[in-house]
């Protein structure tokens, strides 16, 4: 094929997809980090201040809160979404009718905008005309803040971000159950391994590499959890429920302090890179299909 | 939507736990599905009802729906989605594909450039796109053309890229070469080859990625709503945050207006449904 | 509702309708090559919301009824949301296409007036005869290196609303001081009615009640002093006013969703009757004439301190933003012409009206004619603000501060009321902003 490759046929190959990308991914991200270290603001130029944004932002008690808020999302999602989706994905492999039915129903959540995700759930949640409140009224409850206090909210997105993934993460789990060898299954079964001792025995160590998979799927989403936040809460009552990405926003297009907000969205790079690359070293490791 | 037949762990249990089990899924399923059906409800009733007695079925009205249609440009919303989306997901899989091509197929004098070039594309798959919002804005305000769809459809073909590229020169490198080969011994030139012998074997892969593709530019909001502040460039998943603005008093019309931007996405997902769902799980699973 | 809002619009700094608008960018580029088509000269306007017909009626039914008067001047409307609006005026002014005439903070205002981007209006207002027509204090207040630039957009006259049948139902009576308030606070909350109706969520700026009670803890001397950072924001004085918003939250003044509810749902408790006193101003006036608690609701300044500062009868009745003229008109007389004619407009009796019927309070010392029925609740607004002896502050306090100082001003306030900030935390969090810039 070397007579196709020549340098100029390379190039016309190469170089749109080269240029859109380089211009409008990576040339924004060296710009943000550029930014980081200015003080930016408002209508008055930038200076540069090497790393004061990065100092502020320890001192920043609102920062501060949005990253336990998003780390709390983070291990609430984490511990509960990975065991149960995988509990539903084995749930589905049963003989249950209309399943198939049931499945497309579950993953119904994973298309439906993040945006439209929290404004439905403001119907659930809000203390006054949630349904939440209104089931729980007639069992003598007093009504909860779910959302608009500082205690709550955090849960409340972390339940509605479960809400949201629980049948992607079943998907997965489940395309990863069939993929399974079925005379393994069946010698095991046959061995007189109980439902229990297949699971724990067979199932879960062959499932290693999706369980790996959902897992960082599932933290990188929660690193992008922004619309929810949005809709429920607006970050607050002050800023309790913010999360990393809905604060940098506020920062950034709200309070118009721009350099601060780079500094944070460099934050949510860092942590964001570190996560997808282990992701993509787990699924390199071991492909799937 | 059937399951196909056979692949099923053969179970040996009895029926008592059958009943369990088919009991527990239908009860988890409608726990998923009952926010949705909660707005359904709302959105016929009026709107003081839903403060004092959202259970009411005996007021039920449309009203509701003809407000936000008055007040939703829902036409012009869905026809800029679909604009945004086609123009994004055409040229985005274009050049990916010819990218992708490019790194798999073609000889390069250094092969070191060639894994270069791959690792840097895929090197997006790290970043949040947050991080590009405030970048992008003020890329598009220097290029004039904020305030156009080209805004938005820029940013989205970039995004797209790294993901496109990851998938496509996976199925390229295990794509048997003998057609192409074939197809050079019959004199075709580089245009032939990708469109008339490559392109077509990889149809499915391509369905894939514009499904994901798809549902991405439909469902993304954080761009759009920095990005496009034309009312008449507004996308559908714009239009949801503007009945905040529009409805904050108006339940009953904010409801009919997310119903309204909710229903066709999940009628044409009911169509669909087998490859949406293998789009949106294609990264994870195939890796 | 926007309709009757225009005010609580301008102050929606959140991004919620980010998006919404008229690109200015290419309105930029259109007005900067205006045609003069027919003899007719083409002025731009650029506002702060995004459809200015709906949210800000009264600009509007003055430029009709301008471009009426006047039909060989063009006035071009555009607008977008507060944060894009400066966002494109920042950049406009770097590349010298700002529009001719334009809402902008003072702030803004006062960076562009350096950097020589505005006009001085002295000499034009004195021409037209506006400057003695307006208050002094604002022009003071729009008044820089002795050059005036800008004329007050609209009124901002903020109080409390009060709902007097539901303090007679409760056999209280008005309060005057804050011990006073905090009694009824205390009353009402056992008989569990709110006292004073807020709604934080989407609408953090909704504070302008405590604003004027920075007022009456003396915020108008220690301006200059926070301004150039002699003075600090957790000073005694301020600390004290938090401390006053804590009591009144501990006497259960607010309701329990202040944070959940928007400043629409607040508005709708009171037009509900559902609380005593609603935390707004004029822009309200026309939602609650139309509601049935009309016949019962007044306008009140807010309660006087006897621990405050300085003066204690002060209404906040203050001038919102400027509308300021680019320096280019000047050079080009026709287009310098229609921007005359459009101010003399604006600020003329029947232009006054025109805000007057809009639910607004006019700017000048114009004397509007009122319906004693159908405007009752402007009417008792207007009233409070010209008693006797009563003076307005030069500016709103949050308004003389950059977007994030004044973010900062409306959390610490919002964060005691929501008991998530102490009096002294709170005070600190806007000392912290001031000293970031």
């Amino acid at each position: 094929m070397v007579w196709v490759s020549s340098p100029w046929k390379i190039a016309l190959m190469v170089f749109p997809a080269f240029i859109l990308f380089t211009a409008f991914f990576i040339y924004p991200v060296v710009y943000a980090g550029g930014y980081s270290l200015t003080d930016a603001a408002g209508f008055s130029g930038a200076e540069f201040v090497g790393l004061d944004n990065y100092l502020a932002l320890a001192e920043d008690s609102f920062f501060r809160r949005s990253v336990t808020n998003t780390l709390l999302i983070l291990v609430l999602s984490v511990t509960f979404l990975v065991p149960a989706s995988f509990g539903l994905a084995l749930l589905m492999q049963q003989r249950v009718r209309a399943a198939g039915a049931l499945r497309a129903l579950l993953f119904g959540p994973a298309i439906v905008a993040p945006i439209l995700v929290g404004l439905v759930w403001v119907f659930i949640l809000d203390p006054r005309v949630g349904l939440l409140n209104h089931l729980l009224e007639p069992l003598g409850v007093p009504p909860v803040q779910w959302i608009g206090s500082d205690s709550l909210a955090p849960y409340s997105i972390a339940v509605v971000f479960i809400w949201a993934s629980v049948g992607f993460a079943m998907t997965i789990f489940y395309a990863g159950l069939r993929l399974l060898p079925a005379e393994v299954m069946e010698a095991s079964s046959l061995d007189g391994a109980s439902g229990w001792q297949q699971l724990r025995y067979v199932t879960i160590p062959m499932m290693r590499e999706t369980i790996g998979i959902v897992s960082l799927l599932l933290i990188t989403n929660v690193f992008k959890i922004f619309e929810l936040v949005y809709m429920l809460t607006g970050g607050g009552p002050v800023h309790s429920s913010e999360t990393l990405v809905s604060y940098m926003y506020f920062v950034t297009f709200t309070d118009q302090r721009y350099g601060s907000g780079m500094t944070i969205a460099m934050v949510v790079f860092v942590i964001g890179a570190l996560t997808s690359l282990a992701y993509l070293a787990l699924s390199r490791r071991g492909r799937l299909a | 939507m059937p399951t196909p037949p056979g692949r099923r762990a053969p179970r040996r249990r009895g029926r008592r736990p059958a009943i369990i089990i088919s009991a527990a899924a239908y009860l988890i399923t409608f726990l998923v599905v009952l926010p949705i059906l909660w707005i359904t409800l709302l959105s016929f009733q009026q709107s003081d009802t839903i403060l004092s007695d959202p259970f009411a079925l005996d007021s039920l009205t449309l009203d509701n729906y003809r407000n936000a249609l008055e007040t939703l440009p829902l036409v012009r919303m869905y026809a800029n989605t679909i604009i945004i989306a086609v123009a994004s997901v055409t040229v985005g899989t274009a050049v990916s594909f010819m990218v992708s091509f490019a790194l798999t197929r073609m000889v390069f004098r250094r092969r070191r450039t060639q894994s270069f070039l791959r690792f840097y594309l895929l090197s997006g798959l790290a970043v949040p796109v947050y991080v590009l919002l405030f970048p992008v804005y003020r890329l598009d305000l220097a290029l004039g053309i904020y305030g156009t769809y080209l805004a938005v459809v820029i940013p989205y073909i970039a995004v797209s890229i790294p993901f496109n590229t990851l998938l496509l020169t996976g199925f390229l490198r295990d794509f048997p070469s003998e057609l192409e080969e074939a197809a050079i011994m019959d004199g075709a030139g580089l245009f032939r080859i990708c469109w008339s012998v490559v392109l077509p074997a990889m149809r499915p892969i391509l369905a894939t990625i514009v499904i994901f593709n798809v549902v991405y530019v439909f469902n993304e909001f954080p761009f759009v709503s920095i990005l496009i502040n034309d009312p008449d460039l507004a996308t559908v998943s714009l239009a949801v945050s503007r009945f905040q603005g529009q409805y904050t008093v108006d339940y009953g019309g904010m409801m009919a207006a997310a119903t309204l931007v909710l229903l066709p996405q999940l009628a044409i997902y009911a169509v669909f449904q087998r490859h949406v769902i293998a789009g949106l799980t294609a990264g994870a699973v195939k890796g | 509702m926007p309709g009757q809002n225009p005010s609580w619009s301008r102050r929606l700094r959140r991004p919620v309708g980010v998006g919404l608008a008229v690109t200015a960018i290419l309105s930029l580029a259109a007005c900067s090559s205006d045609a003069d088509e027919g003899g007719k000269t083409t002025i731009t306007l650029s506002m702060q919301n995004a459809d200015v017909k709906t949210a800000d009626p009264a600009t509007w039914a003055i430029v009709e009824a301008f471009e009426d008067a006047n039909p060989d001047v063009d006035v071009e409307v555009s607008g977008q949301p507060v944060a894009e609006h400066l966002q494109s005026l920042s950049i406009a002014a770097q590349s010298d296409t700002l529009p001719d005439v334009f809402w902008v903070y003072k702030a803004n205002a006062e960076e562009m007036l350096e950097g020589d981007r505005l006009m001085d209006l002295s000499p034009v207002l004195d021409e037209l005869g506006i400057l003695d027509r307006l208050p002094d204090s604002t022009v003071a207040n729009y008044t820089a290196d002795g050059k005036v630039f800008g004329a007050p957009y609209q009124g901002l006259l903020t109080g409390l609303w009060v709902n007097s049948k539901v303090l007679a139902d409760n056999g209280l009576s008005m309060p005057k001081t804050f011990d006073d308030l905090l009694a009824v606070a205390r009353a009402l909350d056992a008989k569990g009615v709110v006292t004073i109706s807020n709604g934080a969520s989407q609408s953090a700026f909704s504070v302008w009640q405590f604003l004027v009670w920075l007022d009456r803890f003396g915020f108008e001397d220690k301006a200059d002093g926070l301004l150039d950072g002699s003075e600090k924001w957790d000073n005694p004085d301020f600390i004290r006013m938090y401390e006053h918003i804590a009591e009144l939250r501990d006497a259960g003044a607010f309701s329990s969703n202040v944070s959940t509810q928007t400043y629409q749902q607040a508005v709708d408790q009171f037009l509900q009757g559902k609380a005593a006193f609603l935390d707004s101003g004029v822009w309200a006036a026309s939602a609650i004439q139309e509601s049935k608690v009309a016949p019962d609701v007044d306008f009140w300044r807010g309660p006087e301190f006897s621990d405050g500062v300085g003066e204690q009868n002060i209404v906040m009745n203050v001038a919102s933003a400027p509308l300021v003229v680019a320096e280019k008109v000047a050079e080009d007389d026709a287009k310098l012409d229609a921007v005359k004619d459009f101010l003399e407009f604006y600020y003329s009796d029947e232009g006054q009206q025109i805000l007057v019927d809009n639910g607004q309070p006019p700017v000048t010392d114009y004397e509007p004619k009122l319906d004693p029925v159908k405007q009752s609740v402007l009417a008792s607004a207007i009233d409070e603000a010209q008693a006797d002896d009563v003076t307005s502050p030069e500016s709103q306090p949050d308004l003389l501060f950059p977007v994030d100082v004044s973010n900062a001003i409306y959390d610490s306030i919002y964060g005691v009321i929501q008991d998530q900030l102490s009096p002294s935390e709170a005070a600190a969090l806007v000392q912290k902003a001031l000293d970031n810039q």
